[in-house]
């Protein structure tokens, strides 16, 4: 329960600071964060090769993008 | 000091200057006037491979080609295709539990002991496992993205996965629009998939008994899924994205492989029946994900907390991050992820016999159970910058070591005393990419 109450704080968290029109960058600011490492899609296969893994080894999967799935592995 | 340039070298620079980028040029004409098919998908996709090796201690082994090839259009459009093929084999745990007594079993496209093609003895104080286990999936997938103004967009998805005992159909649409001055996005997407189950030696009788060899026809299960995603630049260096998704999955959602052991009072195993799942289950997660990044450096910190209506809940915490080599063509990205889930609430390792008539739901899939997991992974990555002729394609090398650790809490009866029961999974990932 203690990590459901952590979670949830940062999820009102964020939610507010999305509504916040202050935060951000121009784009000529943009250069750090069009890296692959700092965009969520950036690692691809990585991330796709790991969610199957995970799929086929545990309960839980997704929450990345839409979950796993097309695996008769589990 | 001479600051008047003579006007005769001047002369045969600027025409040396003029010679140099008209032949430059002419070369990019004659190269580009006819280009082949080949050349101009070449020129116009960007193409991600890969191809991982994943080996368990004594069990199974994956070979997993995979391979992504996307286009962008002019327009702001996106179409990306994705194949992948896998080959498994090796041993798989049936789910029953290991004895003091040599346990015979059948494979299971045996429809008895007498005539089973590959039957199998598991020796006492071993995990039993099928050691003729072999399947192959190839699977493949599409999205196209569409841009509706300058700043909303929708995706179109389709994805088919087919193996030897299972078909899968997936389509997916979501909406993404940009606010603040693109600085805030807000998506929303819904999927739809539907399986269809063959088992080998056709789909056993839930909850019968394993030595009866009850078996029915073909199943189907179908799962709805929706995801609502907000990504946000908070300043020059940090993105966050929050994530809150559900998803429901109806029919079939047995593993038709997997048995549970029945004791006696005393721990004996006498027999094994298949298992039987609820027909339905909803799963409800809530991700968030932060990224920081410096001139040489990013961390990724990910939180997942999931919880479906079996009872599961899982709480995951990823930690990745890249350190880039002083000249910034190689780096390094060291990745350490904690998962824990608490147990199914219809999980058990074994059934007493006693309730074996009181039974709806029953199963001893450990990954049904209460365990702990950790990832430790290194990347290495090699940027041939302009070596091929663009600067987004590389080289890369992962490791990863994934530990299970079970930690089922229930009193050991004294036929079971002795044995390792719950051995848990080491596995180790090895993995090439090459993107161009």
């Amino acid at each position: 329960m203690k990590v459901l109450h952590i979670l949830s704080l940062m999820t009102l968290g964020s939610a507010a600071l999305a509504g916040c029109s202050s935060l951000g960058v121009k784009p000529w600011q943009r250069d750090i964060l069009s890296r692959s490492d700092m965009r969520p899609d950036g690692a691809g296969l990585d991330d796709a090769i790991d969610e199957h893994l995970y799929f086929s080894k545990e309960a839980s999967s997704g929450g990345r993008s839409f979950g796993g799935g097309g695996c008769g592995c589990n | 000091m001479q600051l008047k340039p003579d006007p005769a070298q001047l002369r045969r620079k600027l025409i040396a200057a003029s010679c140099a980028l008209l032949s430059t040029s002419a070369a990019r004409s004659q190269e580009t006037s006819d280009p082949g098919l080949v050349a101009r998908v070449l020129k116009e996709w960007q193409f991600e491979s890969a191809l991982a090796y994943y080996h368990e201690n004594g069990r199974i082994q994956a070979i997993e080609p995979v391979v992504n090839a996307n286009h962008d259009y002019a327009d702001g459009g996106n179409v990306s295709l994705n194949f992948t093929f896998d080959s498994l084999s090796g041993s798989s745990p049936n789910g029953a539990l290991p004895s003091h007594a040599p346990q015979t079993f059948a494979s299971p496209s045996a429809k008895s002991f007498a005539s089973a093609r590959h039957p199998y003895t598991t020796q006492p104080g071993n995990l039993p496992v099928d050691p003729s286990y072999s399947t192959a999936r190839a699977a493949g997938g599409g999205d196209w993205t569409l841009p509706l103004t300058r700043l909303s967009r929708i995706t179109l998805g389709g994805k088919v996965s087919i193996e030897d005992d299972f078909y899968s159909g997936t389509v997916s649409a979501s909406i993404a629009h940009d606010f603040n001055d693109k600085n805030t996005t807000v998506s929303f997407g819904i999927n739809d998939e539907s399986d269809l189950i063959q088992p080998i030696g056709s789909t056993p009788v839930p909850l019968s008994n394993y030595a009866a060899f009850a078996k029915e026809g073909n199943k189907s299960k179908n799962g709805v899924g929706a995801l609502l995603g907000v990504t946000q630049v908070m300043t020059r260096n940090w993105l966050t994205q929050l994530n809150v998704s559900v998803d429901r999955f109806t029919g079939y959602l047995n593993d038709p492989y997997k048995i549970v052991s029945v004791l006696d009072g005393g721990g004996n195993t006498t027999g094994y029946i298949y298992e039987n799942r609820p027909d339905s289950r909803t799963r409800k997660s809530v991700f968030v994900d932060n990224r920081v990044g410096g001139a040489r450096a990013s961390v990724d910190l990910s939180i997942r907390y999931m919880s479906d209506s079996w009872g599961v809940r899982s709480e995951t915490v990823q930690v990745h991050t890249r350190w880039w080599m002083p000249a910034r063509q190689q780096y390094v990205e060291p990745t350490v992820r904690w998962y824990h889930q608490g147990a199914a609430n219809f999980f058990t390792p074994w059934l007493p016999g006693s309730d074996q008539a009181t039974t709806r739901y029953v199963s001893a899939d450990p990954r049904l159970a209460t365990f702990h997991a950790l990832t430790y992974g290194l990347k290495y990555g090699y940027e041939l910058g302009g070596k091929l002729h663009r600067s987004s394609s590389e080289f890369t090398v992962r490791v990863e070591y994934y530990q299970q650790t079970l930690q089922i809490d229930k009193s050991i009866p004294v036929g079971l005393q002795g044995l390792d029961l719950y051995p848990g999974l080491k596995a180790v990932l090895v993995q090439f990419g090459f993107s161009y």
